[in-house]
């Protein structure tokens, strides 16, 4: 560590006479350009040629159903919160505001849950469904705390970024459908991110393997997606 | 830690028997009585124990209005000869404080923020102006009894409604109603109080909405000709209040409200903040290696993000297009690595409060490696453009000198500090994350022109690169993919520390913690009254604010082409500036 001086006349030489004369400099700069003429371009084509978002991207929120990979602790959280038991196909959301307490805009979120109307003998009596889920967009940062808070992996972000529309209205999501984005994601590219027990996967790709449009910018350029780390386990505990 | 002992703190006591003492987890401050505080202020600046020379920041505290006295003056100083810093407390009785512009010019626009957000008057300030509102505003924005929320009180429909008829009233987030907006007369007021007395003929208004002015900042020249006479900025245009936010929200659940301050390099945002709450805490050394090292090395990569914006931008400005397609292809680059990693490209709120959120996905390293390698080419191209080039040259060469006095005077930092030749580095001072286990050096100017703050800027570009390649080989050497990128705490019952942050507590005391960002040094003062799941009072330094101030002072007597080069030297954020 120390201290690097710089400045005309210590680290960048004044021009000299001939530069002057000759115009040295501009030529410099004309042969950089040229060089660069000759290179490939970079840029997306777009909307003809579109590049995939990263799969950890934060794009437009879903809620994800029941479908057979929760975590283990899914069915205690069920029963803590007095919530129906979902079947396979319903929403996984047992209405614990987690969310919201996570959000940096609390108000974005309407989350309401109601009690079922069952008779007394019906074994799901006292037991509550999610009624209201709706999220206000337009208010959100997509900041990703609630994905982070929610306790049964509900609520993801996808890789859907294109929501602009005409009215205010249509950025208030309702549980249908998130319901609707989430199942999209997951059948598109669920096993990308997710495990078989809906945490995120250890070896995640910083970017698709299949996004060539992306390469153009990096000249072509593609990872290996080698493991990041050279040491698989650690043998000793590692010093601070 | 670069604060004042105990023990030396202790000798004012012994010199000045009004001074009193107190120690917040080794953040020493003392506190004087507004009467004696310029003649004490004057003691410590010029003391050669003490020389506190440097200013940092001048703010209030609000104890609340059953409180009294209510209001509280916090200066923040530094001595460049020891190396460390001090807090300087004092009661503002009456609502009134003595004016610090004579010992230090650069607390004017803070004076002129503590009166607009408090209402605190500074006796002897030469005109105690708004600075974030319009002349005319009724209220006091950060005082406690203020509403979040402000009060609703002038009826501003929708066009759809007026013109078209519409029916959107009862719509989702529709409400006529809308807080104080200012008039046309009201910006005609707040423009003649900023130049009270007119030296020549013509005031130029340049922006708030000019490309040179890099956001929304409106400049106030007064012209003898071409040369500019006096100068003022009105600046307030992007004012969200983030300082009040940040009171009426948990800890972890402010860190995306930082990411919209400096959104150039919002990483840096969020490293200022995550360091300054876990010094509260008392976890700063306890988050895992993994985590820092992984902060270190994004922090610079997002060093370098802002740089290149800098360089295209400022280039654009003199005149160079083609350096603004070549820094943002490079730009693209780091843009796709922040969006691999941490899932956004530009607004990233990655750091958590004890480390980052998630590990490092597949070829992360491996992109950040190769961009690494290609990058000093890049910059060599960049250089052969714009270093000697005679056009560049005559730009900048010897416009709007900044001397070392100034640095002091005004709480310079950041590359401009350093150009004027001040090796002020809070990277080296105090360092934070795993910048005292890394190798780099520190650029330091030799004249303080707008020529030496390029060099620099273009120097710090190479060091980064420099210790992200340091991070990159530790991090695949030594860490297995099981190392902890998130700090467990030993007693999760004291201590509820979350990815999502929900419930943290930060205990009773005060912090001040800075790191430095593309843009000077970003310190966050964190004030608790007692232990709370929301702070009491953030003070967010921004540098770009300071960096701001000197433009008025340094663009006099110089041509009004010199002021997009100054600007673009000084290089700020309106999003930091005016938070």
């Amino acid at each position: 560590m120390g201290i690097k001086k710089v400045g005309l006349n210590r680290n960048v030489k004044p021009q000299s006479l001939i530069e002057k004369l000759f115009f040295l400099d501009f030529m410099k700069g004309l042969k950089t350009t040229i060089k660069h003429l000759w290179r490939k371009t970079i840029t997306i084509d777009f909307p003809y040629e579109v590049s995939t978002p990263a799969i950890r991207f934060r794009g437009v929120h879903g809620l994800r159903n029941v479908d057979g990979t929760e975590a283990e602790d899914f069915n205690s959280w069920v029963k803590k919160l007095k919530i129906k038991p979902p079947e396979i196909g319903e929403t996984r959301c047992i209405a614990c505001k987690f969310c919201q307490a996570a959000c940096p805009v609390p108000e974005l979120f309407t989350i309401k849950a109601k009690k079922l109307d069952v008779p007394e003998d019906h074994p799901h009596h006292g037991l509550k469904v999610l009624d209201v889920f709706d999220m206000d967009l337009s208010k959100c940062m997509f900041c990703g705390l609630c994905t982070q808070a929610c306790p049964t992996d509900c609520i993801i972000h996808t890789d859907v970024y294109d929501l602009s529309s005409y009215t205010r209205r249509s950025w208030v999501l309702t549980k249908e459908e998130l319901s609707r984005i989430a199942d999209d994601f997951i059948a598109r590219r669920g096993k990308e991110k997710f495990d078989d027990k809906s945490k995120w996967r250890q070896d995640q790709q910083i970017w698709p393997d299949y996004d060539k449009p992306r390469a153009k910018a990096w000249d072509g350029w593609i990872p290996s997606y080698a493991p990041n780390y050279l040491k698989a386990k650690s043998t000793e505990t590692s010093e601070g | 830690m670069s604060w004042i002992k105990l023990e030396k703190a202790n000798k004012l006591k012994d010199k000045f028997d009004f001074v009193e003492v107190k120690d917040s987890n080794g953040y020493v401050s003392v506190e004087v009585p507004k009467e004696k505080l310029i003649n004490f202020l004057e003691f410590l600046k010029s003391d050669p124990d003490f020389a506190f020379k440097m200013f940092i920041d001048w703010t209030i505290i609000d104890h609340g209005p059953k409180e009294n006295p209510r209001f509280q003056g916090v200066l923040i100083l530094y001595s460049p000869e020891h190396k460390e810093r001090i807090i300087v407390k004092s009661w503002a009785t009456d609502e009134t404080l003595p004016t610090l512009t004579k010992l230090w010019p650069g607390a004017k626009w803070a004076e002129r923020e503590a009166w607009d957000m408090f209402g605190i008057t500074f006796e002897g300030h030469d005109n105690l102006v708004r600075m974030f509102m319009w002349e005319g505003y009724p209220y006091h924005p950060l005082r406690k009894d203020f509403p979040l929320k402000g009060y609703e009180e002038v009826e501003l429909p929708s066009l759809n409604e007026v013109e078209r008829g519409d029916q959107l009233e009862g719509m989702f987030n529709y409400s006529r109603m809308h807080t104080a907006l200012p008039t046309l007369e009201d910006l005609e007021k707040t423009q003649k109080a900023r130049l009270p007395q007119k030296k020549s003929q013509i005031v130029l208004n340049w922006g708030p909405l000019h490309p040179g002015t890099h956001g929304t900042i409106w400049f106030l020249f007064d012209l003898d000709g071409e040369y500019v006479k006096q100068c003022d900025i009105i600046i307030g245009q992007l004012h969200r209040g983030v300082e009040k936010i940040a009171e009426n929200i948990g800890y972890q659940q402010f860190i995306p409200y930082t990411d919209r301050m400096d959104y150039i390099a919002a990483i840096n945002e969020n490293h200022a903040y995550v360091v300054a709450a876990e010094k509260m805490l008392g976890i700063h050394e306890k988050v895992p290696p993994k985590a820092k090292w992984i902060r270190t090395m994004m922090a610079e990569l997002s060093r370098i993000n802002s740089h290149l914006l800098w360089l295209g931008t400022y280039a654009l400005d003199l005149g160079a297009l083609t350096m603004f397609l070549y820094t943002f292809r490079e730009r693209e680059k780091i843009m796709d690595i922040f969006e691999g990693i941490t899932g956004a490209r530009f607004t990233i709120n990655y750091f958590r409060i004890g480390g980052v959120f998630a590990d490092l996905p597949a070829g992360a390293l491996e992109a950040i490696e190769h961009f690494i390698e290609d990058f000093p080419q890049r910059l060599s191209d960049y250089e052969t453009l714009l270093t000697r080039n005679r056009i560049w040259l005559k730009r900048n060469k010897d416009v709007c000198v900044l001397t070392e006095e100034d640095v002091y005077d005004y709480g310079l930092t950041g590359a401009v500090a350093r150009a004027s030749g001040v090796p002020y580095d809070i990277r080296m001072i105090d360092p934070y994350d795993m910048y005292s286990e890394v190798d780099f050096d520190i650029p330091v100017g030799d004249v303080g022109d707008s020529y030496d703050r390029y060099l620099v800027r273009i120097e710090e570009m190479k060091q980064s690169a420099k210790i992200v390649k340091q991070c990159i080989d530790k991090l695949k050497n030594d860490f297995t993919p099981d190392d902890p990128f998130f700090l467990e705490p030993e007693d999760p019952k004291k201590l509820k520390l979350s990815i999502d942050g929900r419930g943290l507590k930060l205990p009773a005391g005060e912090v001040y913690a800075s790191t430095d960002n593309p843009r000077g040094e970003l310190g966050f003062y964190i004030f608790n009254k007692k232990a709370s799941i929301k702070p009491h009072r953030v003070r967010i330094r921004s540098g770009a604010f300071y960096n701001l101030q000197v433009f008025t002072k340094a663009i006099i007597g110089r041509p009004i082409a010199d002021a997009i080069t100054l600007l673009s030297t000084i290089d700020p954020v309106v999003g930091e500036t005016d938070r």
